[in-house]
C-alpha cells in the first residue's frame, strides 16, 4: 500500500541532511587546511582597549585586589580570555605558556568561579601575569568576545592591534601572532 | 601467526557480513525461507570470526608483540597486565574491534534466542544488524586495519596515555559500548518495520528487552565516566558538558524516551510511528556520539584518538545509516499513524509528555554540542558552550520531567483521573513543601534553583512512596506480602529507576551546596581545617610503582575529638615512558561524604600546594545512576504479568489494559 508522503515525516530526514551537510563541510575544511580559526572583524582592532578593572584571582600576588589594564601599559600586552569550563582552553595551555615566555599575557577567567580557575591554572600551567576574574561575564560584552578561548593583542599604548577567537595553535602563532609581536617591535 | 589469522577473521565476518545483509533482506520480500534462514547462520558465523580476530588482537596485547604497530604504539612491556589488556580498546583501532565484536554479539544474541519472532521480522532484523556490521568492518579493513605490520619491531613500545592506566577506564569503554551498540538493536527492529510496514504490540514487546539492556548499560558507562573523571582528573567535578560528555547523554537521553514510548506501543498499539523514529534516532545519536568525537571536528578533555581523515568515512557511514532509515521513515512513517483514543491526562499523556521532554533535553544538548561548529562554518567563530549554557537550559526541563515522573505512573490508560492519583498528589506536594520549607527555614543564602531542585527531591520522592504505599497497602483481604507478591516485576523495576533518580538528585545536590574546597600552600607539619575534620601534612614520600615515579603526599585526617581516622595520600606522577605527569587524587568515600585530595606543585623549602575537598553524598550520584540501571535490569527481564493478555498481537487494541495493569 503506497501512501503519499507527509511533511511531518520527510522533517526528520530534511533536519539530519542539514546536520549533515554543516559536519561535511566542516570537514572539508578541516581537510583541506583552509579551516584555521579565521580572523575575525573586531571593533576594538586599532582601537583602545575597553577600560577594564577586574578582581584580582591571587591578590597577593599583586598586593593589590584590583586587576587594572593599565597597570600594564608601556609593553605589548595579551589579553586572554578563558574558563576552567572550556575544553579548548585545556588544549591552548602549552601554545601560551610558549608565548608567556615572549610577552606578557593578562588572563581574563571568563565566568568561572574562583577555585575553579585555580584547579584549572594548577592543573594546566599559569602563564599569566594575572589573573582577573571577569565572573558575570560583563568585561567579555565589553570586548566583544564570542566565546572562550580568544586572545587579544594590546600595544605599549593599549591599543588593539589583533584579535584571535578560539584556540591559540602553533600554526596561529607562527602565523599571526608572532609577526604583529615583531611589528610591535617585540 | 596468530595476528595473520586475526586479520583473515575480520576479512571473514567481513564477507559474511555483507552475506548477513542482503540475502535474507531479499529472502523476506520474497518469502523465501532458505534465504531468510541465512540470516541466523551468518549472524552466529560473524560473531564466532569477530570474537576471534578481537581475541588475536588481546593477544598481541598480552605478548607485547611490538612487530604489530598498534601495540608498539600503544602498549609497554612494563604496563601491569591488566592495562596491557584494557590498552587494546585504549585506541581507535582497537576500540572500534571491540564495537564491531559487541555489535556482533549482539546479532548472535538475537540469532540464536528469538524463537519465538516471525521468520522474515528475525531476517530483516538481522539483516539490517548485518549491514550494519558490514559499514564497520569496512571502516575498520580499509582505514583502521588495528593488524598492521611493522617492518622492524621496537624494542619497547611508546606506552599508553598515562591518564588512560585506570581500572575504571579499562572497564569504561566495553560498558559504554554495550550501550551505544546495544541501540543498534532498536534501530534493527525500527528499520525492519519500516522495511515491512508492520508495527505491532509484538514488535514492541519482542523489542523492549534489547532496549532496556542497552540503557542500562548506557546508564553504567556514563556513570563510570563520570566517576572516571570525578577521582582521575582531579577537579572534584563529575560532569563537565564536556562534547564528549555530552556525546554519550544524548543517545541516553534518547534511548530514555524510547523505552517509554515503546511501552504506549506495548500495551497500547498507540505511537508507533513516533517509537520508529525515536529508536533510529537513539542509534544515530550513539553513532554520533562514539565517532564524531574521533574525527576531530570537536575538541574535548576525554577524546585521546581523534584524525580528520577517518572523518570521512564516519560520515559516509552516518549518512547510509542515518539517511536511508530516515527516508524509509518518510515513505513509510504515515502508515503507522494510529487515532489517537486517549485523553491528554492519562498515562500515555503522561508519556508522551515525558518523550517531548527528553526529546527537548536531547535537543539542548544536540545544539549546545553542535553550535560552535556551526557557528564557525558560518562566521569562522570558535567558541565553547559550557555550563552556564546548560545550567539555564537543560536544568529547567529536568525539573519538569521530575514533576510528571512522580504523578504519571499513577495515572490510568486513556482516561487518566482516578482516586490513587489524587492522593500521590497531595502526598508529593507535601513532601515537597516540607523539603523546600525546611530548607529555607533553616538554611541561609540558598538559590532559588537549589530551592527548587529540593523541593523536587521530596516531590519525587514522596510521590513514589506515596504510589508503593497504595500498591501494597492491605486492601480487599490482602495483606502486603501478598499483595507486593502480585505487583509486577516491571512496576518495582519502575519504582527502583525512578528512586534512583532520587537517589542521583540527592548526591548531585548535596555536592552542589555543602561542598568544601580548602586550596593551601602546606609545609609538613602543617594543620589544614576543612568542614569538621583537621588535616596535618606529615611530608611527602617517595613511590616507586610499576611504570612510574611518584611523590605522594601523607595526610592524616582526624575528627573533632583529635582521633585520626584516615591517611590519605595523593600522587603527582611520572611515567617513564610517556614522559608525562599525571596527578592521583587520593579519596575516601563514605556514604556521607567524600574526603578528596590533591597535590599540587611545590618542593619542602616553599611548601606544596594541596587542594582538599570535603564533598558531602557525592558518591550517591553514581550510586543513583546504578539503582536505575538495576531497576531497568529488574523490568527488562523480570516475570510478566498476565501474559496472555500480552502476547495477542491486536495492533489497534479495543480491550484496553485494566486500569492497574501498570509498565515501568
Amino acid at each position: 500500500m503506497m501512501s503519499q508522503l507527509r511533511l511531518s515525516f520527510l522533517l526528520p530526514l530534511l533536519a539530519f541532511t542539514a546536520l549533515a551537510s554543516v559536519g561535511a563541510v566542516a570537514l572539508y575544511a578541516t581537510l583541506s587546511g583552509s579551516r584555521d580559526p579565521a580572523q575575525l572583524p573586531s571593533v576594538l582592532v586599532n582601537k583602545s582597549a575597553p577600560r577594564t578593572s577586574l578582581a584580582n584571582l591571587m591578590p597577593n600576588d599583586a598586593g593589590d585586589n584590583m586587576v587594572q589594564l593599565t597597570a600594564f601599559k608601556g609593553q605589548p600586552l595579551l589579553v586572554n580570555f578563558f574558563a576552567s569550563w572550556c575544553a579548548p582552553c585545556r588544549a591552548e595551555a602549552p601554545a601560551l605558556e610558549m608565548l608567556s615566555k615572549r610577552v606578557a599575557i593578562l588572563g581574563i577567567a571568563y565566568k568561572d568561579r574562583g577555585e575553579d580557575t585555580n584547579s584549572f591554572l594548577e592543573q594546566y600551567g599559569n602563564p599569566f601575569r594575572a589573573v582577573g576574574m571577569d565572573t558575570d561575564g560583563r568585561m567579555g560584552i565589553e570586548w566583544g568576545v564570542y566565546g572562550v578561548p580568544e586572545t587579544y593583542l594590546l600595544d605599549a599604548n593599549g591599543v588593539v592591534k589583533l584579535r584571535h577567537a578560539g584556540p591559540l595553535t602553533r600554526g596561529v602563532i607562527d602565523a599571526t601572532i608572532i609577526p604583529a609581536l615583531e611589528a610591535l617591535g617585540s | 601467526m596468530i595476528t595473520e589469522l586475526g586479520h583473515f577473521a575480520l576479512i571473514t565476518a567481513f564477507v559474511l557480513s555483507l552475506v548477513q545483509g542482503f540475502l535474507p533482506l531479499i529472502g523476506a520480500a520474497r518469502g523465501n525461507a532458505a534465504m531468510m534462514l541465512i540470516a541466523p547462520a551468518a549472524a552466529i558465523s560473524v560473531m564466532l570470526a569477530v570474537a576471534f580476530s578481537f581475541g588475536a588482537l588481546v593477544w598481541g596485547f598480552i605478548t607485547s608483540d611490538f612487530s604489530l604497530a598498534l601495540v608498539a604504539n600503544h602498549s609497554h612491556s612494563t604496563k601491569p597486565m591488566i592495562y596491557k589488556i584494557s590498552g587494546t580498546w585504549g585506541n581507535h583501532e582497537g576500540s572500534l574491534l571491540l564495537w564491531i565484536l559487541i555489535l556482533a554479539i549482539y546479532g548472535g544474541a538475537l540469532a540464536l534466542g528469538g524463537r519465538a519472532m516471525p521468520m522474515a521480522l528475525k531476517a530483516r532484523i538481522l539483516a539490517v544488524q548485518g549491514l550494519v556490521s558490514t559499514g564497520f568492518l569496512a571502516f575498520s579493513l580499509f582505514t583502521s586495519n588495528p593488524f598492521l605490520r611493522l617492518g622492524t619491531a621496537p624494542l619497547d613500545g611508546k606506552g599508553l596515555n598515562p591518564i588512560l592506566q585506570d581500572p575504571g577506564l579499562a572497564i569504561h569503554p566495553p560498558m559504554l559500548y554495550l550501550g551505544y551498540v546495544g541501540l543498534s538493536m532498536a534501530f534493527a527492529f525500527a528499520v525492519a518495520a519500516l522495511i515491512s510496514g508492520e508495527v505491532d504490540r509484538l514488535w514492541a514487546k519482542w523489542m523492549r528487552p534489547w532496549i532496556m539492556a542497552a540503557w542500562c548499560a548506557l546508564t553504567c558507562g556514563i556513570a563510570l565516566g563520570s566517576w572516571w573523571a570525578y577521582y582521575e582528573l582531579g577537579w572534584g567535578g563529575w560532569w563537565f558538558w564536556d562534547p564528549v560528555e555530552n556525546a554519550s547523554l544524548m543517545p541516553w537521553l534518547a534511548a530514555t524516551a524510547l523505552l517509554h514510548s515503546a511501552i504506549v506501543v506495548e500495551k497500547r498499539g498507540q505511537l508507533k510511528s513516533w517509537t520508529v523514529l525515536l529508536a533510529i534516532m537513539a542509534f544515530s545519536l550513539s553513532l554520533v556520539g562514539t565517532f564524531i568525537v574521533r574525527s576531530g571536528l570537536l575538541t574535548s578533555v576525554h577524546s585521546f584518538a581523534s584524525d580528520p581523515a577517518r572523518g570521512v568515512f564516519v560520515l559516509v557511514i552516518l549518512l547510509f545509516a542515518v539517511g536511508i532509515p530516515l527516508a524509509l521513515y518518510a515513505w513509510r512513517g504515515p502508515q503507522l499513524v494510529t487515532t489517537a483514543d486517549f485523553s491528554l491526562t492519562s498515562r500515555e499523556g503522561g508519556l508522551i509528555a515525558n518523550n517531548m521532554l527528553l526529546v527537548v533535553a536531547t535537543a539542548i544538548v544536540l545544539l549546545g554540542t553542535f553550535y560552535p561548529l556551526g557557528l564557525e562554518m558560518v562566521t569562522g567563530a570558535r567558541i565553547t558552550v559550557g555550563p552556564p549554557y546548560f545550567d539555564a537550559t537543560f536544568n529547567p526541563v529536568m525539573a519538569l520531567l521530575m514533576m510528571i515522573m512522580a504523578i504519571g505512573p499513577v495515572m490510568a490508560w486513556r482516561h487518566g483521573k482516578t482516586a490513587r492519583l489524587r492522593v500521590v498528589l497531595i502526598t508529593a506536594a507535601v513532601g515537597a513543601g516540607i523539603t523546600a520549607g525546611l530548607t529555607s527555614a533553616f538554611a541561609v543564602g540558598f538559590s532559588i534553583g537549589a530551592l527548587v531542585a529540593l523541593g523536587l527531591i521530596g516531590w519525587l520522592g514522596a510521590g513514589i512512596g506515596a504510589d508503593i504505599w497504595q500498591q501494597l497497602k492491605p486492601h480487599g483481604g490482602a495483606g502486603i506480602a501478598r499483595r507486593a507478591r502480585r505487583v509486577p516485576t516491571e512496576v518495582i523495576g519502575m519504582w527502583l529507576a525512578h528512586f534512583g533518580i532520587v537517589i542521583f538528585m540527592l548526591g548531585a545536590v548535596g555536592d552542589n551546596l555543602y561542598n568544601s574546597e580548602q586550596v593551601v600552600r602546606a609545609k609538613p607539619g602543617d594543620v589544614i581545617q576543612i568542614a569538621d575534620r583537621n588535616v596535618t601534612f606529615t611530608g611527602v614520600k617517595q613511590v616507586q610503582g610499576p611504570n612510574y615515579q611518584a611523590l605522594a603526599a601523607q595526610l592524616e585526617y582526624r575528627d573533632q575529638s583529635g582521633k585520626l581516622f584516615a591517611l590519605l595520600t595523593p600522587e603527582k606522577r611520572i611515567y617513564n615512558a610517556e614522559r608525562q605527569t599525571t596527578t592521583e587524587a587520593a579519596i575516601r568515600p563514605t556514604l556521607r561524604g567524600d574526603d578528596y585530595a590533591v597535590l599540587g606543585d611545590g618542593d619542602n623549602k616553599i611548601g606544596f600546594t594541596l587542594r582538599l575537598y570535603y564533598k558531602p553524598l557525592v558518591s550517591w550520584i553514581w550510586g543513583g545512576a546504578v539503582i536505575m540501571a538495576l531497576g531497568g535490569l529488574l523490568a527488562a527481564f523480570g516475570r510478566q504479568r498476565t501474559a496472555a493478555n500480552q502476547t495477542s498481537p491486536v495492533t489497534n487494541s479495543t480491550t484496553a489494559m485494566p486500569a492497574s495493569g501498570r509498565g515501568a
